[in-house]
């Protein structure tokens, strides 16, 4: 309870500050809303719906992007760390395609798709597969031998060695990966829409800003944090034992 | 010749991967408006070189990336040091960061445009606030995982407050500091690149999003592989450097 | 006893100048456990080498961390050449069992017997001699440009035994310093130590749990209980010096010295 009121103390009282320097008028900027003003208009943009629509929108692309990231990503993981010739063999060209931030893909995905959900998901699962593809094929690599000798044994051909054999024992880690990914989908999504798509949460933070809603702009980044704050949460509830990672990508 | 052999296989595979993107533009499969051939990518990539076009963009790409981390990491490490070593500071301002951590990087772009315009400053102020979250929570379990031993023979040696974070603190949370810098290097690459396509300013990314409006593909792959190789270079370089630095540390084989 | 008698505290009663005295010192680490030491009362004598020995959770730690000024006690009092014992102080060095964890991973050994000289040996030429002395006697010469990580037990214990020596102190405090050691260094690194001792005529307080290590070692070994700390024993041991591994050990009276503590230890 002391550590609760201890963490509490710095946003109350910035906060505070913030309310009372902008009412009583000596902190006055237009960029500038202050704290009630941005809590209606919050309460606001969640009445008339506007607010749950763009994160439905921007939920929808980041999880189609998760989903098919992931996809790519266990099938590659999983060749390479099956075949260490093919690791060795595609791994740095893997290593540079993966240097090429996500972000950048967008006006690719842009002249192929146009604007709208497809090419959101496309940067989304370009981002998400390297996280899944690199804890897949770690896993993979790490699948106990004996397992795939019995594989050996029984004839099994990939496709059913891959289902039956490798994915269950490895999937622990590469959940793990796609946790990381899950984090990576968020913040890819509404970065797309911050740059050139026309729809989400983040479209709607741009729009605020250009109609000088500055009220309303705020009052969406902390819907934005708040999100991220519970998807975190929930992540670490499910326990990652990987830690800190999976930022930008 | 042992480092030929070794080297064979991934280029024969990077070969064979340009070799299919060759024959699949080359019999049109797909538009060369999203494909062109890797002979037209790799030639506008070439002329630039060549007339020396491409390094002004890759120069203010780079510059503004290397700006915000910089100054991301030394804000991180300072705020690092002061939460990761004092509890009374973890406990008043970690809660606050657990919640602005995931927040998008991003999503300060619309506020830093408020606040500073289209300008440079936005860029440099949004690449600080994106990279400075690696380092600053590699930072804070750093320093607070600075062993109590060595703490202990610090007193017992009578060490300062100062001589304590050079020559115990510090080093001891290097590993996790580098590392730090190094997630946030490749943050700031992102938002660099963001930024100039949000902003306008001059640089790699708005060359890649002026390049697709007006359907010059060539030059957007160009881009694209220009990107890459920064990261590439950029991310050994900070290895090769922590490598020298961390020498201290067992070899892992 | 008070404070103000100290000045007559700094001779014990056998005339002897005395190190460290402890009178009726306690301590509890929370205000309602149990205390880890109850009425410890004894003298480390100028000089003397003095072994504590007792069964694990007897609180010998926390004595030692005590006399290094790394805890108070929580009643009675603590001094050394005769003023109270309120802080760690570079005068007592202590020797702590985990090597590991005491050195420094980042500086070599010469760096990490140089830590303590950093501040009294300005002038590097100066300070470089000095550590290459330090690092020479505890034969580390051939190592002095390694890594702790690159080292074995034996010999990162001895760089933490230099960075010890280096900074001089007048009382060394050791926690059970060979104890995570194997046999045979442990016998290397008590015989240059009992060197090391004479030759500096350093106070020593040795920690261990082992019975004849506190005996072929000590010049007196006291002997501690547990739950809560308390002294069982105090008995001088009257072996000869230069000890040796074999004779000493074959001694008689180190092994009625042995048999005695045996009963004891095992008593409680």
């Amino acid at each position: 309870m002391n550590r609760l009121a201890r963490g509490a103390l710095m946003p109350v009282l910035f906060l505070s500050f913030w309310e009372i320097a902008a009412k009583s008028g000596w902190l006055v900027y237009e960029s500038l809303s202050w704290p009630s003003a941005i809590f209606l208009a919050g309460m606001g943009a969640l009445a008339d719906g506007s607010i749950l629509l763009s994160t439905w929108q921007t939920c929808q692309a980041a999880l189609l992007g998760l989903f098919i990231g992931s996809c790519i990503g266990i099938l590659l993981g999983a060749i390479l760390g099956l075949w260490a010739p093919v690791a060795r063999m595609a791994g740095p060209t893997f290593d540079a395609l993966r240097a090429i931030p996500s972000i950048a893909l967008m006006p690719l995905f842009l002249l192929m798709f146009g604007w709208g959900l497809s090419m959101e998901a496309a940067v989304v699962a370009y981002a998400c597969t390297w996280p899944v593809l690199i804890a897949t094929w770690a896993a993979v690599r790490g699948v106990e031998p004996r397992l795939l000798e019995v594989a050996d044994v029984l004839e099994m051909r990939f496709g059913e060695r891959l289902r039956k054999i490798v994915l269950p024992a490895a999937l622990v880690r590469i959940n793990v990966g796609v946790r990381i990914a899950l984090g990576v989908a968020l913040v890819v999504a509404v970065t797309v829409e911050i740059a050139v798509n026309p729809r989400g949460l983040g479209y709607s933070l741009v729009l605020a800003q250009q109609s000088l809603k500055a009220d309303l702009m705020y009052a969406q980044i902390l819907w934005l944090a708040l999100i991220g704050y519970l998807l975190n949460a929930a992540l670490k509830t499910i326990e990652a034992p990987g830690g800190g990672a999976g930022r930008g990508a | 010749m042992k480092l030929i052999l070794r080297l064979a296989p991934p280029l024969a595979f990077a070969a064979a991967l340009l070799a299919i993107w060759f024959v699949v533009a080359e019999l049109r499969l797909v538009s060369p408006v999203f494909l062109p051939s890797p002979g037209r990518a790799f030639g506008d990539l070439a002329a630039r070189f060549a007339d020396g076009s491409i390094w002004e963009p890759v120069g203010a790409t780079v510059q503004r990336m290397i700006l915000g981390w910089f100054l991301a990491s030394l804000a991180g490490v300072a705020l690092g040091a002061m939460i990761g070593l004092t509890p009374l500071a973890r406990d008043l301002i970690e809660p606050t960061l657990e919640f602005l951590r995931p927040l998008p990087a991003s999503a300060m772009i619309p506020v830093a445009i408020l606040f500073f315009g289209l300008s440079e400053n936005m860029a440099v102020s949004v690449i600080a606030f994106g990279s400075i979250w690696p380092v600053l929570m590699s930072s804070i379990f750093g320093f607070g995982a600075v062993r109590v031993r060595l703490q202990e023979v610090a007193a017992l040696l009578g060490l300062s407050r100062a001589e304590f974070l050079a020559k115990i603190a510090i080093p001891s949370a290097m590993p996790d500091i580098l590392a730090g810098m190094r997630s946030g290097l490749a943050v700031s690459l992102i938002l660099a690149v963001v930024t100039e396509m949000q902003a306008s300013l001059p640089g790699l990314g708005r060359d890649i999003f002026l390049a697709q409006r007006s359907f010059r593909s060539g030059e957007l792959y160009a881009g694209l592989v220009m990107l890459g190789l920064i990261g590439v270079i950029i991310n050994h370089g900070l290895q090769i450097a922590e490598n020298r630095l961390l020498r201290w540390r067992p070899q892992r084989s | 006893m008070t404070l103000a008698s100290t000045k007559g505290d700094r001779h014990g009663a056998d005339g002897a100048p005395v190190a460290v005295s402890l009178r009726k010192v306690g301590v509890t680490y929370s205000p309602i456990g149990r205390p880890v030491l109850e009425d410890i009362s004894f003298d480390v004598r100028e000089g003397e080498f003095l072994s504590i020995v007792g069964p694990s959770g007897c609180g010998k730690t926390t004595l030692l961390r005590m006399l290094a000024g790394l805890l108070r006690p929580t009643t009675g009092d603590a001094l050394f050449n005769g003023a109270p014992i309120i802080g760690p102080s570079r005068e007592r060095a202590i020797v702590f069992q985990d090597y590991t964890n005491a050195l420094l991973p980042w500086r070599t050994v010469s760096g990490n017997v140089a830590l303590a000289l950093e501040k009294t040996v300005p002038v590097k030429a100066e300070r470089d001699a000095k550590v290459a002395a330090l690092v020479a006697k505890m034969g580390l010469a051939h190592a002095a440009d390694r890594f702790p990580t690159q080292l074995s037990g034996g010999m990162q214990q001895r760089v933490q035994i230099a960075r010890c020596l280096s900074q001089e102190p007048r009382i060394m405090l050791m926690d059970e310093p060979f104890g995570a050691l194997d046999a045979m260094t442990r016998q290397t690194l008590q015989d240059e130590l009992l060197a090391l001792a004479a030759e500096r005529r350093t106070t020593t307080v040795f920690i261990t749990h082992d019975l004849e290590e506190a005996i072929y070692l000590g010049d007196r070994v006291t002997v501690l209980s547990a739950n809560p700390g308390r002294i069982a024993e105090v008995i001088e041991v009257d072996l000869p010096r230069p000890r040796n591994q074999l004779t000493t050990r074959e001694d008689p009276r180190f092994l009625a010295h042995r048999h005695h503590l045996f009963g004891l230890l095992q008593g409680h």
